[in-house]
């Protein structure tokens, strides 16, 4: 036994040297790592303000180009590269400047070693037509090797080198998703057309090939920040019998419309943009889809097709007997060019489905004035309870309830005070309170208590109640004081 | 065998299972420490070509909205929203729900925001105590306040849950600060997975000691009390390594929930956000596996360390009890109630090592280390253990334990360096051993109380008081 314990004593008392030697060496490598990061953080700063206003010269113009390209072109070290890269990426430059910055790259060898980097290995490169990969590449084919390879995507993506596509392309094929992902992303950047389609074919991969490591959503950004003008390429997508690619495809085609019209009012799809081709699949095919979620994303860029049958698809689309496709229709509906149609909309107040409801209110309040009118007239004609309290809910959200009053106190006994009394036997009454309180006239407290005074509604019998005893104007409380005494017996109860 | 012998046979085994055990945890520690520092050193070289930019730019990018339940939150809860509205993620909504305070939280946001009290339609998908109201103001559309009745945490998140509108909803505490960019980047292993990922988990980092300005932390800076300093330790050590490792694992069944992401359509399949337990955030996750495993569903939960999210740690000890003895007992809670998954080889590396490791480590270990405080000194008292030897030991504990932590701050220096001043390394690098002595044993008295209580069927949340960042 004791010999027993002296072993084990000599072993844990080994153990604690070990451990002790080991957290020494972690302290010490922190303090190491801390002093070298500090002094090459020093270093780039130095560098930097050395030549930062080179960089930033010639990016404007101010410093002529063969003049800064020598200056940057002098600087030593063995890191070089890592620093010009650095510093020239690091810069926030406008589209303008973006030629200036390739050139300067190009010329100080940058964009040479990132296409070298990039080619290193990775799979993408087919066999026979290996390149001799210079000594200092090929040191990154191992394992980590993917992170040199996407960081040279990526730069190449940032200057948007126009002729590095065709790598960014095979890179696409990369072992490592990092790489495939990036590429994607530089060649959406560049927006060489003819990238376009390797990049379809990439989706398919990912779709068809449930083992693919690069996801989804990766390639589909890529994709989209296409020009709409790319869309053709998308026809035999939309033709395609796997019911996940047409719904790729057309969502694609949704959001290059979509983007493009939300810098433009006016926008509409008409050729050249969008080919007739794709006008009559949306109109006759698409909009039919077996796939539901087909035609429901289907639905907006119909909503913008200048053909005088978009309106109709549209109808057809906002009675599917699929919710979510009545949805998005309602939806694609909100543009002033269907005002007129404001009709059909208003029939799917009375959706089973709650959220068509909110969304045909929504479309109808962005129609203004003659929306709003439709909105008021259905919830004043309607006996549909969830139809009422959905517009009521959007009435609330959308902050109309001063104006409604406001109108209430022009117009007396008009729609405004019909809704206004249903919105009170609804018992949605917090936010007119609070806007009555809030109003600066008295007018309207004092019709609103004459017309409402007696209703049952409790926070309206609250707000009688705080009125008859503490308003400090006598006329006021004396009315809230009858209201309150002629009220029906059993609110009062 | 007289009771004599049966006394020192039963300490001999107790001493031998101790050291055993002490070998196990700390082997596993280590394991995950190295594995986290290969996997968090190549994530911080990867982040450099991820591509932010792209993500916020893109109309692929689902909406989120940020879920806050809050309740006597008064003092930081205007603050926090006003920081949140800040940040910077496309189509993000802001959904504050408070549980019935007693203080003036609503009032304070209501006075705050201008907000409007609203009468609109509560659909609830999980069963939740009743709304009271909502309050909203017409012009921060994108900011919604719901009020209800006091049911717990679980049951405000459940109510967020059913009013929220997007894809994906990110949990927060209110007395979080998010960096900027944090939402992004939380949501970005979810955009580049090609596996459906149903929750995202960020770093928690300590705010004390922070400056705070604008609802931003714009200098890192370390607490002032001894108490807080450790904790920085703490969540370095569990953040960091804890999490990270399990994550490059595959074996993640903790995720914090003051800040992590989650597909809003498969917590509400797999049942929302329990009540049953008081740490509704591991529940929700090892409820997900659950899920996920009985519905043939392939999914992914990750831990990722970039996107940041400062919050406020206790200062006082009887804060740092209530916090502790919680989590424990929720813990506790959580793995008694899903107790199917222990060697089930249906789940996987869950149910083999996750799983056990959280039950025989976190939970039960607190029980085991609690009785090794008494009954090895005990032993020593018997003689059954040489003085040397005993002293050998209970040092090679302190010093494992530092090195543990040890490593985690050299990790964060190796990675993010938060901590820009050599003076602030340092003194990391000195509580991170310190910690060993007085504050270890400080949190396992609390854990052992938090198994204490679970045992004993106490269920009763403990409210740690925050002071709110100091602006």
């Amino acid at each position: 036994m004791p010999f027993l314990i002296e072993h084990i004593s000599e072993a844990v008392l080994a153990m604690n040297v070990l451990v002790f030697l080991a957290a020494c060496l972690l302290i010490v490598t922190a303090f190491l790592r801390r002093r070298g990061r500090t002094k090459y953080f020093h270093r780039i700063d130095a560098l930097r303000r050395q030549y930062g206003p080179t960089i930033s010269g010639v990016l404007d113009g101010k410093v002529e180009f063969g003049k800064g390209l020598g200056i940057l072109a002098a600087m030593a070290g063995s890191d070089r590269v890592q620093v010009l890269e650095l510093l020239l990426l690091e810069q926030k430059i406008d589209p303008s400047q973006l030629p200036i910055m390739r050139q300067l790259c190009q010329d100080l060898g940058l964009v040479d070693i990132w296409q070298e980097q990039l080619e290193a290995s990775g799979g993408g490169k087919k066999s026979g037509e290996s390149r001799a990969t210079p000594n200092r590449i090929r040191g990154i084919s191992g394992r980590f090797g993917y992170m040199i390879r996407a960081s040279g995507a990526n730069n190449l993506g940032i200057i948007r080198h126009q002729p590095s596509w065709p790598l960014l392309v095979r890179a696409l094929g990369d072992v490592h998703p990092d790489v495939a992902s990036v590429a994607a992303r530089s060649l959406a950047a560049i927006g060489e057309p003819e990238s376009f389609k390797p990049l379809l074919d990439c989706l398919y991969n990912v779709v068809l090939n449930t083992s693919s490591q690069v996801s989804l959503r990766s390639i589909k950004m890529a994709l989209v920040s296409f020009p709409l003008e790319q869309a053709t390429l998308l026809v035999p997508s939309l033709r395609h019998l796997h019911r996940r690619i047409r719904f790729l495809a057309v969502d694609m085609i949704r959001e290059m419309v979509e983007r493009r019209a939300a810098v433009n009012d006016e926008f509409v799809l008409a050729p050249p943009t969008f080919t007739p081709e794709l006008s009559e699949l949306f109109l006759t095919r698409l909009n039919d889809d077996e796939n539901p979620d087909v035609r429901a994303r289907a639905a907006p860029v119909i909503a913008y097709l200048a053909d005088p049958r978009a309106a109709y698809a549209l109808q057809t689309l906002l009675g599917d007997k699929e919710w979510f496709v009545r949805l998005h229709a309602a939806r694609a509906f909100a543009k002033r060019k269907y005002e007129s149609r404001a009709y059909f909309i208003a029939s799917r107040l009375c959706d089973p489905q709650w959220m068509v409801r909110e969304a045909s209110a929504q479309t109808l309040l962005s129609f203004g004035r003659q929306g709003l009118s439709q909105l008021y007239d259905y919830a004043l004609t309607t006996t549909d309870r969830y139809s009422k309290e959905q517009i009521a809910d959007e009435i609330q959200r959308a902050g109309l309830i001063p104006e409604l009053l406001a109108q209430y106190e022009l117009d007396g006994k008009g729609k405004e005070f019909e809704l206004l009394e249903q919105l009170a036997d609804l018992g949605i009454t917090s936010y007119i309170l609070e806007a009555v309180e809030g109003s600066c006239g008295r007018n309207l407290r004092t019709r609103f208590l004459a017309d409402f005074g007696r209703h049952p509604d409790l926070q309206i019998r609250t707000w009688v109640r705080g009125l008859a005893s503490g308003n400090p104007i006598s006329k006021l409380r004396h009315r809230a004081t009858v209201a309150r005494a002629t009220a029906p017996q059993a609110e009062r109860a | 065998m007289d009771w004599r012998q049966i006394f020192y046979h039963s300490m001999n085994m107790f001493n031998v299972f101790i050291v055993a055990y002490f070998f196990l945890v700390n082997g596993t520690y280590t394991w995950l420490m190295l594995l986290s520092l290969a996997t968090t050193w190549i994530h911080a070289r990867r982040l450099g070509y991820q591509g932010l930019d792209e993500i916020r730019e893109s109309v692929v990018t689902p909406p989120a909205t940020i879920v806050i339940p809050a309740w006597n939150e008064q003092d930081i809860v205007v603050n926090s929203v006003r920081s949140i509205l800040k940040t910077d993620y496309p189509g993000l909504e802001v959904l504050v729900v408070d549980d019935g305070s007693t203080d003036e939280t609503l009032q304070r946001l209501v006075d705050a925001f201008d907000l409007i009290k609203m009468d609109l339609t509560f659909r609830p998908r999980i069963a939740t105590h009743a709304v009271r109201g909502f309050y909203a103001n017409p012009n921060i559309p994108n900011l919604l306040v719901i009020n209800k009745e006091n049911g717990g945490k679980p049951d405000a998140l459940n109510v967020g849950l059913s009013m929220c509108r997007t894809p994906y909803f990110c949990t927060l505490d209110t007395d979080c600060i998010l960096e900027r960019d944090a939402l992004l980047r939380l949501m970005r292993p979810i955009i580049r997975s090609p596996i459906n990922t149903v929750a995202s988990g960020g770093i928690v980092r300590i705010m004390n000691g922070c400056e705070v300005r604008d609802g931003q932390v714009v200098r890192v800076g370390l607490p002032k009390t001894l108490l807080e300093r450790f904790q920085v330790v703490e969540y370095l050590r569990s953040f960091l390594y804890g999490r990270t490792g399990w994550d490059a694992l595959g074996g993640t069944l903790i995720m914090s929930g003051a800040f992590a992401v989650f597909h809003r359509e498969s917590v509400i399949e797999s049942g929302g956000f329990a009540q049953d337990t008081v740490t509704e955030d591991m529940d929700l996750i090892v409820q997900l596996h659950r899920w996920a495993a009985s519905s043939g569903r392939k999914i992914k939960m990750v831990f990722t360390s970039d996107p940041v999210c400062w919050t406020e740690c206790p200062s006082s000890l009887a804060n740092l009890g209530r916090q502790r003895r919680r989590w424990q007992m929720g813990l506790c809670q959580t793995l008694w109630k899903n107790s199917e998954i222990l060697f089930n080889r249906k789940y996987g590396l869950i149910g083999m090592i996750s799983y056990p490791f959280q039950l025989y480590v976190e939970a039960l270990g607190a029980v085991v280390e609690f009785l090794g405080y008494f009954m090895v000194p005990l032993a020593l008292l018997f003689g059954m253990v040489p003085p040397t030897l005993y002293v050998l030991f209970v040092c090679l504990a302190l010093l494992y334990g530092g090195f543990l932590s040890i490593g985690a701050v050299l990790l964060e220096d190796l990675t993010y360096r938060r901590y820009p001043r050599y003076r602030d390394l340092a003194t990391l690098m000195l509580y991170a051993f310190l910690e060993n002595i007085g504050y270890r044993q400080v949190i396992l008295y609390y854990r052992f109380q938090g198994v204490a209580r679970f045992l004993s069927g106490f269920r009763q949340w403990e409210k740690v008081i925050h002071v709110g960042a100091q602006e």
